[in-house]
């Protein structure tokens, strides 16, 4: 059962333990009782509370009790660890005494239990449980002193270094002051403390360090001095039970200049007394301190004595297949912890020398069969003697002989870096472009023209697309042009008509023009009588040319104004004039009926002379018929104001508001539509 | 406010479906969006470039033939309502009395013109 000792729980002292357990009674059950109640009842209350507390104590001893590693469970190096360090009677014993304890708790509980159920009142309820928890207390006081070294032995137990028994492990040993510590600094991460006074190290500390990528514990331990085992102090046994109990490879350091303080030959002795401890075990020995003294500046008798070690260490440890002609070096290496001189061949040696002892030990086991069968490497049945050799395509094989000879591409990294760095120089991607041509690859294409994509147009058949599409287009503009060219109208209009329609247009636009422009100009007032023309835009000039425009022979026309302009001063609107030019007109047409203004009363108040008045010629009427047309219109434009009686068109007046035809009358069945 | 461009008259959509435009031809076809790229040629790009422009002339012959055709119904409608303008309207441009001295004096002209030629 594999223990982390890391997780214990503390142990309370007996004072507290009590504390503690009392105060979870009071808590986790009902405290209100009271005297009136059922007696069944009150014991009840009683009862439970003994049980709870019982049930209590119980659970938390067990918890001790099972989080304390037993001994004999343990592997063999914690057990004597713990022997060491803690005494292994005194350990039991104190276990053994909670574990009384305990059952003692119980008894007493099942005890009172009984008798509580033949309490009679609520008084010796009371006191029944008051005495079961009471002894129950004074038990546990009794167990301070246990409950005080348990808790010392857990506290330090906890901090006990994390050794793992069964893997790789390197275990340093030898005389105190010799450099173990410094050793062990400077190959794993570990910081031991290395000063110059002895039992610097108390105890075992373990370190970490890889070699072939996989993990090796590095184990310092304190000094040894060379006294019977019994003689021993607890320090030193530390790295005694070390060396017994785990199967490792042991490193004997050996203080070649002596600055430690004791001799080789003291060194040797030691070695000699605890090589019993070795066995099976690949054993090293290293001489430390080589900046001081080198191994060949050794005198002949103490280079005797390490030769003697080496020898020794050869026959007793294993590995015996990794010892070969030159096993002189395997078994005896110098290093000097101050230069970092030769730590790492140490290093290497020891680590080769267990991996290699343990394999064989493996391989000597029952469990590598099951290993060996599950690995199995197939090999192909050659078929046919047809060699079928691997095969490396050509680029790849040009690619290896150029790294062969030693063909060093230059990166795009160092090319950036050469160039100016990151930010600086952009790099060239153009370079690599796999076109036809190599001498397009700098070639800068356009993308828009005349407002279309080029790259909608580009085809690999373009030619022979726009060579056809060419050919379609002539015969189809020949067709086109024959086919519109004979649609020539008869119906066209010549020259001269279109001369003429274009006139026509024109006029028709300064007829509207002028129109929209009098529409706008927002003047509607009455045009000026003639007698107030300051332009004097009427002339005969203009109508002379404006008449002839248009094909009529005016010169009759400008000679009757002409004579009318002559009378000077008198109005043309005259209605009473009269000229010798109309009258011989009207000689010669037949006399149609003359009509007469249907208002009478205007008539009448101008006098009958207006109705016989012969018609003014003025008024631009060509002859009788239009004047007697004239008259029928002014009087039909007059008719419908005078019916109703309006003085004009503005005239809103409604005389009366009321009439009272509309208002009045009663209204029968059927006349509801108007009124 | 959602119109259907479809229906409305102004648009490229409505012509081309009421057949007022071009639609499909082959022009349309040269100019058409193609979903792998061609690898860089410049000999390719130059052609390609030189052929855009007779093909742009090519479309716009096409377009105004077209055109022609379509409006050559009404070449005939224009005459008529040219002559009925002209016939209608000339009183603007010439007095009635002055159009049928005109007339008059044609026909004399061309009578006198019949009769020596009888007489030849």
């Amino acid at each position: 059962m594999v223990h982390n000792f890391k997780s214990m729980q503390s142990v309370p002292t007996a004072k507290d333990f009590i504390d503690i357990v009392l105060s979870k009674t009071q808590r986790g059950t009902p405290t209100v009782v009271h005297n009136g109640w059922a007696i069944q009842r009150i014991r009840q209350f009683y009862m439970r509370k003994v049980k709870f507390t019982q049930q209590n104590w119980h659970d938390k001893l067990t918890q001790i009790l099972d989080d304390f590693p037993k001994v004999d469970d343990v592997h063999p190096f914690y057990a004597d660890l713990m022997n060491v360090l803690y005494d292994k009677d005194h350990y039991k014993l104190a276990l053994g005494q909670l574990n009384m304890c305990r059952n003692l708790i119980d008894r007493i509980c099942q005890d009172y239990v009984r008798l509580l159920k033949y309490g009679d009142s609520l008084y010796r309820c009371k006191q029944l449980k008051r005495a079961a928890l009471g002894r129950m207390c004074t038990l546990m006081k009794r167990q301070g002193p246990s409950l005080a070294y348990l808790e010392q032995v857990r506290q330090h137990m906890s901090r006990l270094p994390s050794i793992d028994p069964n893997t790789r492990t390197l275990l340093v040993c030898g005389y105190p002051n010799v450099g173990k510590s410094s050793f062990m600094n400077k190959v794993t991460r570990a910081d031991v403390e290395v000063q110059p006074y002895a039992f610097t190290t108390k105890s075992l500390y373990v370190g970490h360090t890889d070699y072939k990528y996989l993990r090796w514990q590095v184990i310092d331990t304190p000094g040894i001095l060379d006294r019977p085992l019994e003689e021993r102090n607890t320090i030193e046994m530390q790295s005694i039970t070390a060396l017994a109990h785990l199967r490792a490879a042991v490193l004997y350091v050996i203080d070649i200049s002596e600055q430690c303080g004791f001799t080789i030959k003291q060194q040797a002795t030691l070695f000699h007394s605890i090589k019993p401890l070795f066995a099976n075990k690949p054993v090293l020995i290293v001489a430390n301190k080589t900046d001081v003294v080198q191994l060949e500046q050794l005198p002949a008798e103490d280079r005797a004595l390490v030769d003697e070690m080496a020898a020794e260490a050869r026959k007793i440890s294993s590995g015996g297949a990794l010892l070969g002609p030159n096993d002189a070096e395997t078994t005896l290496v110098t290093m000097s912890t101050l230069t970092e001189d030769g730590i790492s061949h140490v290093k290497q040696v020891a680590c080769d020398r267990l991996l290699s002892s343990r394999v064989e030990v493996k391989l000597k086991g029952k469990r590598v069969s099951d290993v060996v069968n599950r690995i199995h490497v197939a090999q192909p049945k050659a078929r046919d003697g047809v060699s079928r050799p691997p095969v490396i395509p050509p680029g790849v094989a040009a690619a290896r002989a150029r790294r062969e000879a030693g063909d060093k591409r230059k990166t795009e990294k160092e090319l950036q870096e050469e160039q100016g760095g990151a930010g600086v120089y952009n790099s060239d991607v153009r370079k690599l472009y796999d076109l036809k041509d190599p001498a397009w690859r700098y070639d800068i294409m356009p993308e828009i023209m005349n407002g279309k994509n080029i790259l909608d147009f580009v085809d690999p058949d373009i030619d022979a697309r726009l060579e056809a599409l060419e050919r379609e287009e002539e015969a189809a503009a020949a067709a086109h042009a024959d086919a519109i060219g004979d649609g020539m109208d008869e119906d066209e209009l010549g020259p001269e008509e279109r001369a003429t329609l274009q006139q026509i247009r024109e006029k028709k636009k300064k007829i509207v023009a002028e129109h929209r422009r009098k529409k706008a100009a927002g003047n509607n007032a009455a045009p000026l009588p003639r007698a107030v023309d300051a332009e004097r835009s009427r002339t005969k000039e203009r109508m002379t040319r404006e008449l002839g425009a248009l094909g009529l022979d005016a010169s009759a026309a400008a000679e009757r104004a002409a004579r009318s302009q002559s009378r000077r001063g008198r109005s043309l609107v005259r209605k009473r004039g009269r000229s010798e030019a109309a009258d011989a007109d009207m000689a010669a047409e037949e006399q149609p009926k003359k009509r007469v203004h249907s208002s009478k009363s205007r008539s009448m108040s101008r006098g009958r002379a207006l109705s016989m008045a012969a018609p003014e010629q003025s008024k631009g009427l060509k002859d009788a018929v239009q004047r007697n047309k004239a008259i029928k219109m002014a009087d039909k434009a007059q008719w419908k104001l005078g019916r109703a009686a309006k003085k004009g068109e503005a005239d809103r007046h409604i005389p009366d508001l009321k009439p009272k035809h509309l208002f009045s009358g009663k209204r029968p069945r059927g006349t509801t539509d108007r009124r | 406010m959602k119109r259907n461009p479809r229906k409305v008259k102004w648009t490229k959509a409505y012509r081309k479906l009421a057949g007022k435009e071009l639609a499909e031809d082959a022009t349309f076809e040269m100019e058409r969006r193609r979903n792998r790229p061609e690898k860089y040629d410049r000999e390719l790009v130059h052609k390609t470039v030189k052929a855009m422009d007779k093909i742009e002339k090519i479309r716009g012959a096409r377009q105004d033939r077209f055109y022609e055709q379509r409006m050559s119904r009404a070449k005939a409608q224009q005459a008529a309502a040219d002559r009925k303008q002209l016939e209608q309207e000339i009183h603007l441009v010439k007095a009635p009395g002055a159009l049928a001295k005109e007339k008059e004096e044609k026909l004399k002209v061309a009578v006198e013109d019949e009769q020596e030629e009888m007489q030849e």
